[in-house]
């Protein structure tokens, strides 16, 4: 048995093993990767889908609220940090996708409008998955939940280009399958001050019905297939970080029981869909998109 | 001390394994470490079995076999 | 240095919170509490007050940002009204809870349909099963000196609760009164920082209260409440003591020496009330006046107290709660406080001043004669009385 060495481990990774969350979960797996760039000098803000039940493991100071309050909460920590004169500390607010395109969307683009110093993180898991699989803004086209039984018929909210808009230094996609691009990603925002925004689609088994297992693989093949790509906006010039050739979708649709109903006609719908962003981001990559 | 809710344990080949750590890497629970001496452990007290390390060991070292049997 | 000047409410309420030396304000602006913000700003802007001031995006986040900071080891004010205090809510929920002591002006306006932009007291006596406490003031200097009263109450280790500073819009907050700024060394001296002995969200001191169950939870707000009685009126006997001005901590009794009956007032009527009752009482009737500054925590105790000198009390409720138990959301209070005393007077209950319609001297003393007449009988008229439905006279 390793328990004393586990332990230890656990101290390490700012995270106890053994989170609430369902087996396969991307939550306890982004914050264990978080954090070991965001490091011990941070506060984390922020609550509400069950993905974040990962938050109740960790081992820094930890606040939040319920999921209506998405970095509100943060803003005034943030105020309090300047009155103390604390520039030193790392300020983490993070929100589910229900939180950040639906409930708390407007408090998010406030945040961002004022500037407030701080690191918005938007935990994607495509659905209010806390209340068992419901629709939100962030639920992509053609998805099975239990309020779109047939399907969502409208698209997924584009956040992380609506936080872009706002003229903010810093806004980036990531993914818990490339942990080195997401690690760069949350140094580089660190390192900025004002508001920086990182949008993580996660993996969620229950939710997107597939095997646990292949949390990690399901979740790579998003970013493959260019559904979730991975770039970055920095002072509005944008920079695609992954220009790999696109796999089909069909991969990535085929891997979740969500998409099962999905017609060829809508799969050929997505594509396309798919296909207009890709060249829409490469046509752009190395431009400032923002003015 | 946790109570076992898992239907399947990670088992690993040490034999096999290349000590590459990409089952610690993307483990979600922080339940698989590799020791100093390169070899692969299992915090069999939280571990899920969700079964994503061996999914994702590239040399196949990791297996899934029944509670109990590990 | 002091001074004294003619001040609104809501620029007096600015003054109290810089001598408080709020770190932080999140605010929103809502008619008629605008004044007060814009005011900070600019306290703020001439560099007389040193704050955080965020200007926020909604009354929602201003109460969630005030949590935020309050947790993080600021000094927080806020202020609202009416429909902005309804959009609260739900994070007006979080401080008693959580025991964060964030103090925040409700300047009292109507609330909607209908509603104009004059007070009524239905938007803060909202928050009554909430866990604030709630203090009403009568004109601008207890505004500020309810303010600086109002942190060192909250913060109290015994305390920690949010506390409502409630006054009423336009009357209070739009008229100018003779108002005395104190010293701010001298406040500096009376209210130290602000420090939680609960929290610390620093990363290099980080301290939380271990987590308790919703029943221990909402008991400990109970007692917090139970204490505070004591409390409040302790600081209201220290700041007299330091500053010269005191409200009588939980309620001001007026003119009661030999009065048979009593009149119940909060806020800005009670001016009015006071020159009545003096000129009743120059005509040799016996009313007396109660000018009820704490309602939460309900003065239970100081009502029991009291109440058996009286035949009647008559309560004036600014407010409507619709299908209660009989009349006006005080009156309700009051009679579950004298329920069980073997000796209790009849109340009498008002609906005046509804959406900031004026109480006029004429209605007072309409009220005040049907008090007395209720205590000679023995029993009131009616289970509540929609004053303004009878032509009393000219307005004045």
């Amino acid at each position: 048995m390793y328990n004393d060495e586990f332990e230890k481990y656990y101290e390490e990774q700012l995270i106890q093993g053994g989170t609430t969350c369902c087996p396969g979960c991307g939550g306890p797996l982004f914050w264990k990767l978080a954090l070991k760039t965001l490091g011990k000098n941070t506060i984390v803000y922020g609550d509400g889908p069950c993905a974040m039940c990962a938050l109740r493991s960790i081992k820094i100071p930890h606040y939040a609220i319920h999921f209506s309050f998405i970095a509100d909460g943060a803003t005034g920590i943030s105020a309090a940090l300047r009155a103390k004169g604390r520039n030193d500390v790392t300020l983490v607010s993070s929100g589910g996708d229900g939180a950040s395109s639906d409930i708390s969307f407007g408090k998010i683009s406030a945040a961002a409008e004022r500037n407030e110093n701080m690191i918005q993180i938007c935990i994607d898991n495509e659905a209010y998955m806390n209340t068992g699989i419901q629709k939100s803004g962030l639920t992509p086209y053609g998805a099975w939940t239990t309020t779109t039984p047939t399907g969502k018929e409208s698209n997924k909210k584009d956040i992380p280009m609506i936080v872009a808009a706002h003229k903010v230094p810093y806004v980036a996609t990531a993914s818990v399958a490339y942990p080195q691009d997401l690690a760069r990603k949350l140094e580089k925002a660190k390192s900025i001050d004002g508001f920086k925004y990182i949008h993580t689609v996660i993996p969620c088994p229950t939710g997107w019905r597939f095997d646990p297992a292949k949390a990690v693989e399901v979740t790579r093949l998003g970013v493959d297939t260019w559904v979730n790509p991975l770039y970055e906006v920095e002072a509005g010039v944008l920079k695609v970080n992954r220009k790999a050739e696109a796999k089909p979708v069909q991969e990535y649709l085929g891997a979740q029981g969500r998409f099962r109903r999905l017609s060829k006609d809508q799969i050929a719908y997505v594509q396309g869909e798919v296909d207009k962003k890709r060249d829409d981001l490469l046509a752009n990559d190395a431009k400032k998109i923002i003015h | 001390m946790s109570q076992i809710v898992r239907s399947f344990a990670p088992k690993v080949d040490q034999e096999k394994c290349i000590g590459c750590d990409m089952c610690q890497l993307y483990c979600p629970e922080s339940t698989v470490m590799l020791t100093e001496e390169k070899k692969v452990v299992f915090d069999y007290r939280f571990c899920k079995g969700c079964g994503v390390c061996a999914n994702e060991c590239p040399v196949g070292a990791i297996v899934m076999v029944k509670e109990g049997t590990q | 240095m002091s001074f004294t000047r003619m001040m609104e409410g809501n620029e007096a309420a600015a003054w109290g919170a810089k001598l408080a030396r709020a770190d932080v304000v999140p605010a929103y602006p809502i008619t008629p509490q605008t004044e007060l913000i814009s005011n900070i700003a600019s306290l703020i802007a001439d560099g007389t007050m040193k704050t955080e001031y965020i200007k926020v995006e909604g009354e929602h986040t201003a109460m969630a940002a005030a949590v935020g900071a309050s947790a993080a080891g600021a000094r927080v004010f806020t202020a609202s009204s009416s429909q902005g205090i309804a959009f609260m809510d739900e994070p007006l929920w979080i401080p008693p809870g959580r025991r964060l002591p964030i103090v925040m002006c409700m300047v009292n306006r109507s609330m909607a349909p209908l509603g104009g932009l004059r007070p009524d007291h239905n938007d803060s006596m909202h928050q009554r099963d909430k866990g604030w406490i709630l203090l009403y003031c009568e004109n601008s200097q207890e505004v500020l000196d309810t303010i600086l009263q109002a942190y060192k109450i909250a913060e109290n280790p015994e305390i920690y609760l949010p506390v409502g500073v409630c006054y009423d819009g336009y009357f209070v907050s739009a008229t100018a009164t003779p108002t005395t700024v104190p010293d701010q060394a001298k406040v500096d001296e009376w209210l130290p920082p602000y420090k939680h002995e609960w929290y610390d969200l620093m990363p290099d001191s980080y301290k939380m209260p271990p987590p308790k169950s919703f029943l221990k939870q909402r008991i400990g707000v109970a007692e917090a409440h139970q204490k505070a009685k004591k409390v409040i009126e302790a600081v209201d006997v220290d700041y007299k003591k330091h500053f010269g001005r005191g409200y009588g901590g939980l309620i001001e009794e007026y003119n009661c020496d030999g009065a048979e009956a009593v009149l119940v007032t909060m806020d800005s009527m009670t001016g009015t009330a006071k020159d009545v009752i003096d000129e009743m009482r120059a005509d040799g009737k016996t009313i007396g006046l109660i000018k009820l500054k704490c309602f939460r925590p309900f003065p239970t105790e100081k009502f029991r107290e009291i109440a058996p000198k009286y035949n009647a009390i008559g309560v004036v409720d600014r407010n409507n709660s619709f299908g209660s138990a009989g009349g006006g959301i005080v009156a309700v209070e009051l009679a579950r406080a004298l329920y069980d005393l073997s000796e209790r007077p009849v109340i009498a209950n008002f609906h005046v001043g509804l959406s900031g319609t004026d109480v006029t001297m004429n209605q007072i003393r309409y009220m005040a004669d049907e008090t007395l007449e209720a205590a000679k009988k023995g029993k009131v008229k009616q289970v509540v009385d929609w004053v303004e439905t009878h032509d009393l006279g000219e307005v004045m």
